[in-house]
């Protein structure tokens, strides 16, 4: 499906779903607490069938003071691609799990949350996936720091 | 091995032109050890790779310095290449593999990450600046990553290390870490030449040559 026909198809699922500028890829602003329902429909749709999450992954935006939580999702036996993005507080950070819906989010959202700090509802084993168990902090955060790093000197 | 290379020196030693023989032994030792590197199947990123491609395939093979048999264990290896971005989680790691090979055991850096952090020295949480926070690192090869011609660069300039610094007489004994920075103005040919010259005087026995060293030895075992 072509990307204006696909937002469209979209869009018609989840009416308030708004199309994020500037994107690669087709992408939709969704409310965090729509995001399994509309997921599900998502894979389920016999028009859309995004049986793939290719990835999922975060953006830190200390400026907006939000984490935006990206969903790649791929369609194998249709060939198209919808990227979903979920803003949410940087101080309380609490998404539904996709984990029902893709069993690979699983583990892409331990790593979002070892990275991030993103906590994930429902999660099944919400643990540190790189790091160390005791590690203190999230490194991908923009203002991340700890006694190990070195600022460059000018 | 263990054995003879610790007892050796001293039955030899105190026996007349003993001191004679242990060199001997030293150096037909040495030239074993430098000509069978084997080294540990271990590589982190991307130097990994190229090491990889320089190390198994035909033009730059290793297998022409005795050095191509990669061992998956460490216990079978006597040349660990660290070949990569060293972090954290992994550096407890490289640690246990160093202690397992068995002396004597060789180690090179190659690349800058694992020289110094390379390009995640600062603002990194968790790359380690150099693997010789870790263990204790025999030649730096610059590079990032390293030309093959700059890996073989340091592994003859570890083979030259072998050959020339290491004796029976003092075990575990090792010569200082040196930087195997390819030298100005030397271009593939020059290290061709002497990868050749390496080689064809590895692999041909002089007569002459060694008769003459061997009637020199014999001078000097008459005059004790």
């Amino acid at each position: 499906m072509e990307a204006p026909n696909l937002i469209a198809a979209v869009q018609a699922l989840q009416p308030d779903a708004t199309v994020r500028a500037q994107s690669d890829r087709p992408t939709l602003i969704v409310p965090a607490h729509a995001l399994v329902a509309l997921a599900t429909r998502l894979r389920d749709d016999p028009a859309l069938r995004f049986d793939l999450l290719e990835t999922h992954t975060a953006v830190d935006w200390l400026d907006e003071d939000r984490l935006e939580l990206l969903y790649l999702l791929t369609s194998v036996p249709l060939g198209h691609h919808l990227t979903l993005s979920v803003s949410v507080d940087r101080d309380a950070p609490v998404v539904p799990t996709l984990c029902k819906v893709y069993p690979i989010a699983e583990w892409l959202e331990r790593e979002a949350y070892d990275m991030f700090g993103i906590l994930y509802d429902d999660h099944p084993d919400l643990r540190r996936l790189f790091l160390e168990d005791d590690w203190v902090g999230f490194p991908l955060r923009k203002d991340y720091e700890d006694d190990f790093m070195l600022e460059r000197p000018e | 091995m263990g054995v003879i290379t610790d007892n050796l020196p001293g039955v030899l030693e105190p026996l007349p032109g003993g001191s004679v023989l242990v060199t001997a032994v030293d150096q037909l030792i040495n030239w074993s050890r430098s000509n069978s590197l084997w080294p540990l199947t271990f590589g982190t990123s991307c130097c990994a790779i190229e090491m990889m491609m320089a190390t198994g395939a035909a033009r730059h093979d290793m297998a022409r310095f005795g050095a191509e048999v990669a061992r998956p264990s460490p216990r079978q290896a006597d040349l660990l290449v660290i070949a990569g971005t060293i972090v954290k989680r992994m550096a407890p790691r490289l640690r246990t593999l160093y202690e397992q090979m068995a002396e004597p055991r060789y180690v090179m850096a190659t690349g800058s990450c694992a020289i110094c952090g390379g390009p995640f020295m600062y603002h990194s949480y968790t790359t380690i600046r150099g693997a010789d926070e870790i263990i204790p690192v025999d030649v730096y090869v610059p590079g990032c990553p390293p030309r093959p011609e700059a890996f073989f660069y340091g592994l003859l300039t570890l083979q030259k290390m072998i050959r020339e610094g290491e004796s029976i007489r003092h075990p575990g004994e090792r010569r200082r870490p040196v930087l195997a920075a390819l030298p100005e103005g030397m271009t593939l040919d020059d290290i061709r030449k002497e990868m050749q010259d390496l080689l064809s005087h590895d692999a041909n026995v002089n007569m002459t040559e060694a008769a003459a060293e061997g009637a020199h030895y014999s001078a000097e075992l008459k005059d004790f």
